[in-house]
């Protein structure tokens, strides 16, 4: 489960900072935007804590404005620093998914062999 | 305009409690407040539930939430003395406005320990208890019966209350009813609420009442009732006015 759940956060971090990428966006439409995606969260308030890390990393910045429902709503931006590190988590990403998706890939083979 | 369900208002006040008891800087506790509650107003709308932002445990996600959060120590150290301050001129305020303030040896031990013993208590019950009981009638009878607690402690205190190595004159007495005042508005102005001029406000009815009203009716029963009386229907009307304000900030 902690596994898991750790990289998990890994993964949602990267992504978080993809979707901001796409433009000024707030918490609730980044979990619908995730959910299209079929995007496995534990829970759409897990997106929050990642949030705050990446502001106090200085990857976003927020502005708080109102909103038509009326309470103020956040609104996140990508930074310069954002972009970059959102670079080295693709990078990242395609050579850990290409070689456990490769490894698997393997596994089922050898499956296929043994029937 | 939406409102948030009765699980989500726990939810949300739950967390504050949590992330206060925790010290955690509250410019930062108020923005992560403001950005959940926007997020449960449109889940809820949707027909969503607390469990689906917070996953199966509430206390886990609150965790999660207060790590990421900074401890602020300037605003702790500021509060602490902020708070005793307070606490004295509450218990200060009264007696030097009846015009008998004095300090004995039992008084101030009583005193300071029957306060730490209310911090105690209150803190546990604002952290801990109310919250779960916060739309329910529990929620009343608590704060009521821990109210009477604290109270009767201070009676009993104030009761053993023999031989003061202090007594105020006259214009002590004032003094201290002065000081006691600038403490209520500042904190007032620090807090951004009514309640400590408010409760001072209605603490000073009878020694004002007492300086002003000549002794032979003070002593009769039937202007005591009509005082007591009128007091009951004023602080009623009072506290339904907050509860009605409060409704309407929620809305």
């Amino acid at each position: 489960m902690s596994t898991t759940t750790q990289m998990l956060k890994g993964l949602l971090e990267g992504s978080l900072l993809a979707l901001i990428a796409k433009g000024e966006t707030y918490g609730y439409e980044m979990t619908e935007k995730l959910q299209e995606h079929n995007f496995a969260v534990v829970s759409e308030g897990s997106i929050y804590p990642v949030l705050m890390r990446l502001q106090k990393n200085n990857f976003v910045t927020s502005i708080l404005r109102k909103s038509p429902n009326g309470p103020k709503r956040k609104y996140y931006s990508i930074t310069d620093e954002g972009l970059e590190e959102l670079e080295r988590f693709k990078e990242h990403w395609e050579r850990l998914s290409m070689g456990v998706f490769s490894l698997l890939e393997e596994g089922e083979d050898g499956n296929d062999d043994v029937i | 305009m939406t409102m948030l369900s009765k699980e989500a208002e726990q939810f949300i006040i739950e967390l504050r409690m949590y992330l206060l008891s925790k010290g955690k800087n509250e410019k930062e506790m108020d923005e992560i407040i403001v950005e959940l509650e926007d997020h449960l107003v449109q889940a809820e709308a949707e027909g969503k539930s607390v469990k689906d932002i917070t996953g199966d445990s509430p206390r886990e996600y609150m965790k999660s939430i207060g790590e990421e959060l900074g401890f602020d120590a300037r605003q702790f150290i500021i509060l602490a003395p902020m708070s005793v301050l307070l606490i004295l001129a509450f218990l200060m305020f009264t007696p030097a406005l009846w015009g008998d303030f004095k300090l004995s040896k039992i008084g101030l031990w009583g005193m300071g320990i029957a306060t730490v013993l209310s911090f105690a208590l209150y803190g546990f019950l604002f952290v801990k208890v109310l919250p779960r009981f916060f739309h329910s009638k529990g929620f009343y009878i608590i704060t009521g019966l821990t109210y009477l607690i604290v109270f009767g402690i201070f009676i009993i205190v104030e009761f053993l209350d023999k031989n003061p190595f202090f007594i105020a004159t006259p214009m002590q007495n004032n003094l201290i009813v002065i000081g006691c005042i600038i403490v209520f508005i500042i904190w007032a102005f620090y807090a951004k609420t009514w309640i400590t001029i408010l409760v001072p406000f209605f603490m000073s009815w009878g020694p004002i009442a007492d300086r002003l009203i000549p002794a032979h009716m003070n002593e009769n029963p039937f202007f005591i009732t009509l005082a007591i009386t009128l007091f009951v229907i004023i602080t009623a009307a009072v506290m339904y006015f907050i509860y009605r304000s409060s409704k309407k900030k929620e809305m």
